[in-house]
Order: structure tokens, then sequence, then C-alpha cells
């Protein structure tokens, strides 16, 4: 095939590599993709060849998807595939969030070397910061970024509700297959998600043994100083302004004094929480849902599990997503960009590569997490965690140094 | 020269000075600082915006309890790096070492690392479930005392800060003179009175301008509590503009500049007699501890110190390198050797803006007598301690406030030119790490002889070309040795990079964040040696500037 790099010779070759998916994805249900599964794992994404992709490999094995066990007999993701979709073409200025952004490097280095008529110039900082940095700019009349893509939901809120974004459209957030990961006016579109969880070891604790109710934590006495937490970490503090939107200043600073009472350790990150549960060192902690399948992912045999609590702030699914910065004049390329985004393959990415919560319905997440519709997150607007400030100042009074 | 011109020189200028360079001089070098701190000042239009608040959050019990925690850290951080590094310093001078010029490099390398990596790399080595416990686990050894809190905090800040004492320390102590420690031990002092009456005031000045770039360090630092897990006010402020308190922040800020005032008073009143420890220039005859065969043993304490410092890190930087990330299906973050290139030209420009910024404010306040000179040179320190985020929040600000109007008026895209650019970038640096090459230079143009200088002047050169034909060469050393420091902390600066670095631009240092915060601490490890090989390398020109090494 000739390799030309003009948009028609480009369609031309994704137009097969359509075929190719079509065609698999009718063989593929039972399992037939375990033949381009490399068995030495070396089949990683970063190894892949670009014209693989564009003409002749198999389009989510050699491409999108993680390439160790979780990943592995996935049928072929639903939804549209980025085949299906008009070519990204351009420049895009980008503010990403650091953390999980660092990921996302990789699926927008993927995308650069689909489309060569498309880069992005990416700035990582912390979320936060760069929130503050788009409100900033935009005031001043001197915006620097085209899209900003959080790491986390209060980011969003911040920059949505000093309005600081120009809406997505209808067709960019169409995807999300649940209202809740779509902000107000489309401001935001949520691109990937994570639970917060209760990471517990097997050989110390049963299922039954973990209280479906987070406040019923502190004085379950199979738990008594033997938790695990990381108050230091964002993901914590959202959670803690969750359960305070949901329960109320006094009730949530009482639960942080009765969980700090019980002996709950203090880990500098949600990782090194999910590590110790594994080592057996801590019988359960709290943490997003992702880092267990880290462990998991390279320790198989650990003995470790998941569990979620229901309708509270210890079953809140928090999202990284991606707005529209206000007065960017390349607004269509924002919506195509944010639809590649949740295009088939790029939220198979996000499930096998981040262990995310996809945000479509033909992407499940990886196996033994349950779907998000069997979550039951509290009733809350992603936006108001934004309102941190207050989460700080009571996690302070509790003498939980945030 | 004689003891009487000495004398003359330490206790007065010549009187004959042309006094209209010195006032152009210190106009000059005051404007200059005045711009420094320009940014600074936007600090305080934030806070002013929160009116009486602002009073109350300063001082509420936990801004109270962040101040007293902060200024604890800073003292103990001092304290322990002048025991180090003036111990260290006169072992490597007047201990008569075999390859004493081993030793001395080995004692300054710590500066070469950051401090937020080697925090990083000891609580992954001494932490729960770090290298260190799992290498234990298997003799029985359940649990090791903590390395989080204040005292691990202040152990790694001095570890790698203490090398800013021991070098101010060695330079004071190669420049003084021999002859009147001998003096003092002919009168028999005995050779530890000695040591305290004669060698001490003569090398206060060195220690105290050392000790006053660890103060600073410590109030600026925010990598190493925030890691160690201490509330200072680093932590403290970033864990409010986190949480979209800007004002807050911006009080805090504040307060902490506060701290930095007091501390620059306390080290004016010592550091006040300059002259004292530094005119006699050029070693006349080594003065030797005479420590005999303790002087082995002795070599202990910087072996002991390199291992700490520098041997864990790189072998927890090898043990992330060979073990990989943290459990992800794949993915990794490109690293491209562009960004050691983007280092190292960032950091050789803002040390080179940094030297000419520096000079005239070094030159007035080591010639003209003015308060206004003296002012503009302790104002600039203003700078070294603001932490990196706080002085890029008001950068930003600033920059936002004014580009646009400028704009407007001139009809040039000033937000264009300036905005996030790499001249927006340096002068960040310069406003942060100008103040480390004041020092230096100001020394150096202490020793210059005004004499020559005028002579030169007599015998027909323009002022211009007596200053480069007399002045500059002999400057020379001091202008490298202030050039290298600035060089070597622009290589390891991390939050004002990270804020005001150009779209698409990375350094080894924030492509270090990028990789820790996403996890794959392997991929730190590689651009983490090389940062620290170059920061060596930066310190091997700070050494070689040493006038009469023994």
């Amino acid at each position: 095939m000739e390799d030309e790099v003009d948009s028609r010779g480009r369609s031309v070759s994704r137009r097969r590599l359509v075929q190719g998916g079509a065609v698999l994805g009718t063989a593929s249900v039972a399992g037939c993709f375990g033949m381009f599964n490399d068995d030495d794992g070396n089949n990683t994404p970063q190894n892949a060849n670009v014209s693989d992709f564009r003409g002749t490999g198999p389009l989510v094995e050699g491409n999108f998807r993680g390439s160790g066990r979780l990943a592995s007999g996935r049928p072929y993701p639903g939804g549209t595939s980025i085949n299906d979709l008009p070519d990204l073409s351009g420049d895009l200025a980008l503010y990403i969030g650091g953390g999980e952004g660092g990921i996302y490097t990789n699926l927008i280095n993927k995308l650069e070397s689909i489309y060569p008529d498309f880069s992005v110039q990416p700035s990582s900082n912390d979320s936060a910061s760069l929130a503050q940095t788009i409100v900033e700019e935009v005031d001043a009349g001197a915006s620097q970024a085209d899209v900003f893509w959080s790491i986390d939901a209060s980011s969003l809120g911040y920059v949505a509700d000093n309005d600081a974004y120009d809406p997505l459209s209808d067709e960019a957030v169409g995807a999300v297959a649940n209202s809740q990961f779509v902000g107000d006016d489309n401001a935001w579109a949520g691109v990937a998600g994570r639970a917060r969880a209760v990471p517990y070891n097997t050989n110390r604790l049963s299922e039954s043994d973990v209280p479906n109710k987070v406040q019923e934590f502190p004085s379950t006495s199979a738990l008594q100083g033997s938790m695990g937490w990381a108050p230091t970490y964002g993901a914590f503090k959202s959670f803690v302004t969750a359960m305070r939107l949901v329960r109320g200043e006094e009730a949530t600073r009482q639960w942080l004094v009765d969980m700090r009472e019980a002996g709950t350790e203090r880990y500098g990150n949600e990782y090194a929480v999910s590590q110790n549960v594994a080592n057996g060192s801590l019988a359960a902690g709290f943490a997003n849902h992702y880092y267990a399948l880290r462990v998991k992912n390279q320790r198989p045999n650990a003995p470790l599990e998941l569990a979620f609590t229901e309708g509270d702030a210890g079953g809140l699914v928090n999202i990284s997503g991606v707005m529209k910065v206000k007065g960017t004049d390349k607004g269509d390329l924002v919506d195509n960009f944010v639809r590649h985004l949740l295009s088939a393959e790029a939220q198979e990415f996000f499930a096998t590569v981040s262990f995310s919560y996809p945000m479509i319905k033909g992407v499940k997440p990886v196996a033994g997490l349950p779907t998000v519709d069997k979550l039951s997150p509290p009733d809350i607007d992603l936006s108001e965690l934004s309102n941190v400030q207050e989460t700080i100042e009571l996690m302070e009074s509790a003498n939980v140094s945030p | 020269m004689s003891g009487q011109e000495d004398l003359e020189r330490m206790s007065g200028r010549s009187p004959d000075r042309s006094s209209t360079v010195d006032s152009g001089l210190t106009m000059l070098g005051a404007a200059i600082a005045a711009v420094l701190v320009l940014p600074i000042g936007w600090l305080a239009i934030d806070a002013a915006g929160l009116g009486w608040t602002a009073v109350e959050l300063a001082i509420e019990s936990r801004t109270t309890g962040v101040l007293v925690r902060s200024v604890a850290l800073v003292s103990v951080v001092t304290a322990a790096s002048i025991v180090l590094g003036v111990a260290l310093a006169l072992l490597t001078v007047q201990g008569d070492l075999p390859f004493s010029r081993f030793w001395t490099i080995l004692c300054a390398l710590p500066l070469a690392v950051p401090s937020y990596l080697g925090a990083f790399a000891f609580v992954s080595a001494f932490g729960p479930n770090g290298a260190f416990a799992n290498v234990l686990a298997p003799f029985g050894v359940d649990s090791l005392p903590s390395v989080y809190g204040f005292a691990g905090a202040a152990f790694v800040l001095t570890l790698y800060t203490y090398p800013y004492v021991f070098l101010t320390t060695r330079a004071s102590l190669l420049s003084l003179d021999g002859t009147l420690v001998e003096a003092g031990q002919t009168l028999n002092s005995g050779r530890w009175e000695a040591l305290k009456r004669v060698t001490v005031p003569q090398i206060l000045p060195g220690i105290a301008a050392g000790s006053l770039l660890v103060a600073l360090y410590t109030l600026a630092d925010f990598g190493t509590p925030n890691i160690m897990r201490v509330e200072v006010f680093t932590q403290f402020i970033y864990a409010q503009y986190n949480a979209f308190a800007r004002d807050y922040a911006a009080v805090l800020s504040l307060q902490l500049l506060g701290v930095t005032a007091v501390i620059l008073a306390i080290e004016s009143r010592i550091g006040v007699d300059e002259s004292g420890a530094y005119e006699s220039g050029g070693n006349r005859g080594a003065v030797d501890l005479d420590l005999g065969a303790w002087r082995y043993p002795a070599l202990l304490v910087p072996v002991a110190v390199f291992a700490v410092a520098i041997l864990v890190p790189i072998g927890i930087f090898g043990m992330w390198l060979t073990q990989g990330g943290p459990g992800y299906e794949a993915g990794q973050v490109a690293f491209s050797w562009e960004y050691g290139w983007n280092s190292a030209n960032l950091a050789l420009l803002a040390a080179a803006a940094s030297v000419v910024v520096a000079l005239p404010i070094a030159m007035a306040s080591a010639r003209a007598d003015s308060r206004l000179a003296a002012l503009a040179d302790r104002a600039s320190y203003v700078g070294y301690a603001t932490p990196g985020i706080v002085l890029a929040i008001a950068l930003l600000s600033l920059s936002l406030d004014l580009l646009p109007t400028l704009a407007d008026l001139t009809g040039v895209d000033a937000v264009g030119l300036f905005y996030k650019t790499i001249p927006m970038l340096v002068f960040a640096y310069v406003v942060r790490f100008m103040p480390q090459a004041i020092g230096s230079i100001r020394t150096s143009t202490l020793q210059v002889d005004r004499e020559l200088v005028e002579a030169a002047q007599t015998l027909g050169r323009s002022r211009l070309s007596a200053f480069r034909s007399v002045t500059l060469p002999l400057i020379l050393p001091g202008l490298a040795a202030g050039a290298a420091l600035v060089f070597l902390t622009t290589m390891k600066e991390l939050p004002a990079t990270l804020m005001l670095r150009p779209l698409g631009f990375d350094t080894l240092v924030t492509y270090i964040w990028r990789v820790q915060e996403a996890g794959f601490y392997g991929q730190a490890a590689v651009p983490a040696l090389l940062l620290v090989v170059v920061s060596g390398l930066s310190m091997a020109v700070i050494l070689s500037q040493e006038t009469g090494d023994s």
C-alpha cells in the first residue's frame, strides 16, 4: 500500500481498517482475540508500529488495548470507531492535569500518529493550578489553551463556575452514557471514570465483613486499627467533599474523628494503601478502584479484592474530563477531539491501560469490576466537588490534616 | 600588602572615591531590585482583596501553628547545617587531608541533588515497606522508626543544603590570614582557643552568608516538607492554592515574606562587617588544625554524608529502573534528550542574566556606603525566599493584569511576546536565584584594589575600559562562581517552571514530575541521574574558582 500522507490516502487506509474491524467484530465474541495476544507480553502499545494500525494490524490489540492479563479476552469494543469520525486536523493547545494525565499523553501520541495534520501542544501541571490559570487568562483576554483536560471533576467545576468555558457540542458529548458525567450546559464531558472503593485483604476479611455504608466503618470491629487512608491525596479530599455535601459538616467531621481514633493509618498515596492491603499489613483501606487493579496486575495472586459502598460518598464516581476554553477559535476541533476521546478505541484504552471506567455504553470495565450502572454513587453534582476549601478546614478541625 | 593597608581597607573605604559613579551604580542597583521585587508586590493586591478577612486569616490558630512550625524547621536546619558545614569546611581546608580536593567535591556534591528527589528517595528507602525495611524484614525487624515528620524533613533538608555553609565557610577559611592564627597560637592561646578567638570571628560573615542561603532555601522549599508530610508555609500555601483559595494563599505568602525579612535582618547584623572576612585576600600560609592521626577517622563524616546523600538516591533510582512501574498494563511517558538540552539552556540563560543583573547591585553595595545600596542588596534576597509557586502565581497575575493593557496602549502583542515564554521563565529564575550570585560577586569586588582602577583611569583609560581591563579580570572568578550557583539551582527548580513554561516545552524536572505523578518511577531514574551529573559539573566550576586551595 502506498504510504500517502494526504487526507485522501489516509481515509482509504482507514476505510480498510473499518472493514477489518467489522470482520473481526463479527467473529470475535467467542474470545477469538486470544490469537492476537502476544503471549510474551511484549505487545505494548508503545511498541506498535503506526503502519500496522493504519492498514494491516488489529486495531485494538496492537494499539489501544493494554497487553496484560486484565486486558485479554475482551470483546471488541462497541461505540463509534475512530474510523467513522471526521479527521482531526490542526494544532490544539492543551492544558492537561498531572497524574493520570501522564498516561493520557500516550493516547494523544497515538492520535497524532494517525493524523499527520494534527498536533497537540500540551502543558501539564496540577489540574487545580491549570483551572485557576485558565480562569485568570480568560479574564485577561489572554487565554493560551484551546482545551482543558482535567483529571478531576472539581477543577472542571471551578472553570465552569467562573464562566471560562464554551459549551461542547451535543454531538461531542452525545456518546457519554450517563448524564451525571456531562456538565450543565455541556460545560464538560467525562472521558474516564474512577470509583471510590474499599480494597480489602481476603485473608483477613471476607466480603461480608466490609460494611456497605461508609459511616459504619468506624464501628466495625473487624476494621479497628487495620485500615489505611491517604488524606493528602486529591481523590480522598473529593470523597470528603462528597460526604460533606451528602451528610453535612458535623457528621463528616465526626466520621473523620472516629476513623482517626479507630487507628486508621496514614499513607502518602492510595497506591501505597492498596499495596499494604495486598501485603496484609492492612486489612482494608480507602482508595480509588484502579490502584487495586494495578497491584493485581503486578501480583495476580495477591489476596486483594474490592468492595464498594452504596449510595454514599464511599461510592463516589469521579471523572477525568475535557472542556473547551472560552474564546478558542478552534471550537470545532475541540469537539472532534472530544469525540475521539469518547471513541470505542480511546475508551478501550482508558479501560485497559489505566483501568478506568469507560464513559460509553459499548465498552466495559476490565474483568472483576461492576459496570458503572451497578455502582450506586451518591446523588451529587460533580461540579460541586470544587468546594475543597471547606473540606480542608473541616479535615484540619478533625485533626486529619489534608 | 602591609597590615596597615589591611586595616585601612577594613575600617573604611578610600575617601576619594568617585561618588558620581557610585551613586549611578546605586540608582541602577536599586532600580533593578525594584523590578525584581515588583511581582511579589502583586501578592499584596491579591491579599488586599480579602479586606479584613486577611487579618483574621493571618492570626488564625492553624496559620500561627504553621508559622511556628516553619520557623522551627528553618532554625533546626540552619543550626544543623552550620555544625555540619563548618566542621567539614575546617576539615577539608585545615585538616591536612590526603586528596583534599576529592573530599571537598564529595562534601559539596549533595547541593547538586534536588532536595525533593532526595526526600523521595529517602521515603522509598526508609519508609514503611521501603527498600530498607524489605531488606531487614527477613531478620525479624518489623518496623523502622518513621522517616516522616519534622525530624525527617529537617534531616533531609540539612543533608542537601548544608553545602551552602560548607562552600561559603571554605571561601572564608581560604582567604583567612594564617599569620593571625599563628599569632594567636604563639600567644599561648592553644589550638582551640585560637580557633575560637581568631578563626571564628574572621569566618563568621562567611558562615552567616551560607546560613542565610540555607535558611531561605528551607523556608521556600515545597517538595521536601510535602513528601515528609510536615505542614509548613509552602505546603500550606500549595494546599490552599489547589483548593482554589488563591487569596488565602496570598495572605500566607505575605506572612512567609515577613519571616524572610526577619531572617535578613538577623543575617545583616552578623554579616555587616563582611569586609573583615574577605579582604585580606589570598592565602598566606596554610593553617593546620593539626589533627594528627585523628584526621583519618574524621574522614568517616564526609564518607557517611556522601553515602546517605548521594548513594542512597542513586541506589533507589537504580531500583526504580530495574523494577519498573506501578502495574499499569502498558504505556510510558516518552523521554526526549531535548529535555536535558532545554534544562541546560534555560539554566545557562538564567545564570548569564543573573550575573548581568547582580553586578550593579553587588558593586554598589560593595562600594557605596549608602543605605539605598544596602537596601537594594537586601531586597533582592526576598526573591530567593519566595517559594517558586508563590512567585509563579504572582508573576502570572502581574502579567495578565499588565500585558493586555500594554498591548492596548502600544498595539504590540505584549502577551504573545512575554507571557509564558522563555524570557518570562528566565525572569522568574533571576528573581528567585540571582541573590546567590550577589554574594560571591560582592566578595570579589571587595577584593579589587581601588587604586589599580584609579591608576588605569589616570593613565587615560575610560571608566568602561578600566572596568574591562582591570576590574573584570579580577572579579571573573566571583562572577563564574555566582553564575554556577544560579545554573545549579535553576536546573533543579520545579514549581515555577511547571507553571510558567511555554506550551509543549518540557525540561528534566518537569519530565521527572510528570512520570512520578503518573507513577512511572522507573522512568524518572535516567533524567534524575542526568540532572545530578550536569548539576555536579557546575559544582566543579564553583570549586575551581576557590583561591589558594590548600
